[in-house]
């Protein structure tokens, strides 16, 4: 094991756009799939032609999850982007419910 | 290492056919996927799913595999035989199909367990890979002359968050060994993490994924973070919320008060009449970013115990005195 070096890092933020083949190539996922995802509305790409595409990096742990659910339980495309926004939208409630559990808990009632 | 019993894994007999393994392979999967699953250990099993899943869905691995014997049990030490797989094709070279895509990891604390992890020493004994760029790499979505770039999740609190922090990773990056094969090879690097970085966002480290074939760009590693839920203010995109107790006389009456922030603690104004559950807003002190998030405080009016002569005689003053009916617009 070497010793620990410093390394650059860069936040990717909403003035990032990736491109299209770039983000094939990182969520492991076809460009007819992105294409499909977004005319259901789940990614929002600039541009004309989908080869020429760019999409802002904070859709990429969306499109991610896609890919994965997509390769590892063999949906297809609308069905992962299903899948993915309800595990959003339940994320966004469990993480209300915890804040709401924890005020009751706190005051015996709210 | 210990012997790995697919056929268990997979919950199938070992006369399973390939349309009974793939069934089964969807069922588990779906049970045990990280992005859907509320199992404790799905991670791990859904990775001992799809190590099960690449070795039977593949006629030469699982005859090889099948070629050990069924007497092995689950756990048992194991050593692989010498050239116990001769006679077959897949040794020596990446196949069309690799690994199923690698298991996510979300939740838990570690920063070094990687999305691209390889299987396990078992695996890697007997079919050559040693995890990612492995002889059993997935080749497809690999480009030309660059490295495959390397996911991770990492797990922070919310005031690092805010305040930027450092972590030190333990990397692995394959080494070509003497036979041909590769070897995951440990380094540990230092990774500032910006401050104001947000739920899910991404932090690429360049050049940190797979090294390239014939002196190409290596890959790079992307950390997908994780906010931790903190105790007093709840995160939304960049905006935080906290619950703030007041007394009757201060929401009544208007004042300052001291309120927590990210950045430490600040005098709020509260104007005259302000209610329970009613949200102020304190721009600009979320999480830093362009533009940055603001903080809400939601006043929540605590009563003090009518517990003392003195607090009983202030009730009762307040009820003589005030004309106040809170349920006026319920009952008439």
């Amino acid at each position: 094991m070497t010793d620990a070096s410093e390394l650059q890092v860069h936040l990717l933020d909403e003035r990032d756009w990736i491109g299209a083949t770039e983000v094939c190539h990182l969520c492991r996922i076809e460009l007819t799939a992105v294409v499909e995802l977004a005319d259901l509305g789940i990614v929002s790409p600039r541009g004309y032609a989908p080869e020429q595409w760019q999409l802002p990096a904070t859709e990429l742990p969306r499109l991610r999850t896609v890919g994965r659910l997509m390769r590892d339980l063999g949906v297809n495309v609308s069905g992962a982007a299903l899948a993915v926004e309800l595990l959003e939208e339940q994320h966004h409630l469990e993480r209300r419910l915890r804040r709401l559990e924890r005020l009751v808990h706190e005051n015996g009632s709210y | 290492m210990e012997y790995r019993d697919y056929y268990k894994i997979l919950g199938v007999e070992r006369t399973a056919t390939a349309d009974e393994i793939k069934k089964s392979y969807r069922r588990l999967a779906r049970k045990y996927h990280p992005d859907v699953s509320k199992e404790k250990d799905a991670e791990s099993r859904f990775k001992e799913v799809q190590e099960a899943y690449e070795v039977l869905k593949d006629p030469e691995k699982r005859a090889a595999y099948d070629q050990l014997g069924s007497n092995w049990k689950q756990g048992e030490q194991f050593r692989p035989p010498p050239d116990w797989a001769s006679g077959f094709e897949f040794r020596g070279g990446p196949r069309a199909g690799g690994r199923p895509g690698a298991g996510a990891r979300y939740g838990g604390a570690a920063e070094d367990v990687f999305e691209d992890e390889g299987f396990s020493d078992f695996f890697s004994s007997l079919f050559g890979g040693a995890g990612a760029g492995g002889p059993f790499a997935s080749a497809g979505g690999r480009r030309s002359r660059t490295g495959r770039d390397h996911h991770a999740g990492i797990d922070i609190d919310l005031q690092e968050a805010f305040a930027g922090t450092t972590r030190t990773l333990e990397l692995k990056r394959p080494k070509l060994k003497s036979d041909g094969t590769l070897d995951l090879e440990p380094h540990t690097v230092k990774v500032t993490i910006p401050a104001g970085v947000a739920e899910k966002q991404l932090i690429r480290l360049a050049g940190q994924g797979e090294p390239a074939p014939n002196g190409g760009r290596a890959g790079d590693l992307y950390l997908e973070v994780h906010i931790r839920p903190d105790r007093l203010f709840h995160l939304e995109g960049r905006d935080v919320t906290l619950t703030l107790p007041v007394a009757p006389w201060e929401a009544a009456l208007g004042g300052p008060v001291k309120v927590p922030t990210l950045a430490g603690a600040v005098e709020m104004n509260i104007p005259a009449g302000a209610q329970s559950g009613q949200k102020l807003r304190l721009r600009g002190r979320g999480l830093p970013g362009q533009p940055a998030g603001d903080q809400y405080v939601q006043l929540k009016v605590v009563l003090p115990q009518a517990n003392s002569s003195e607090a009983r005689a202030l009730y009762e003053e307040m009820r003589r005195k005030l004309a106040f009916d809170p349920r006026a617009d319920l009952v008439r």
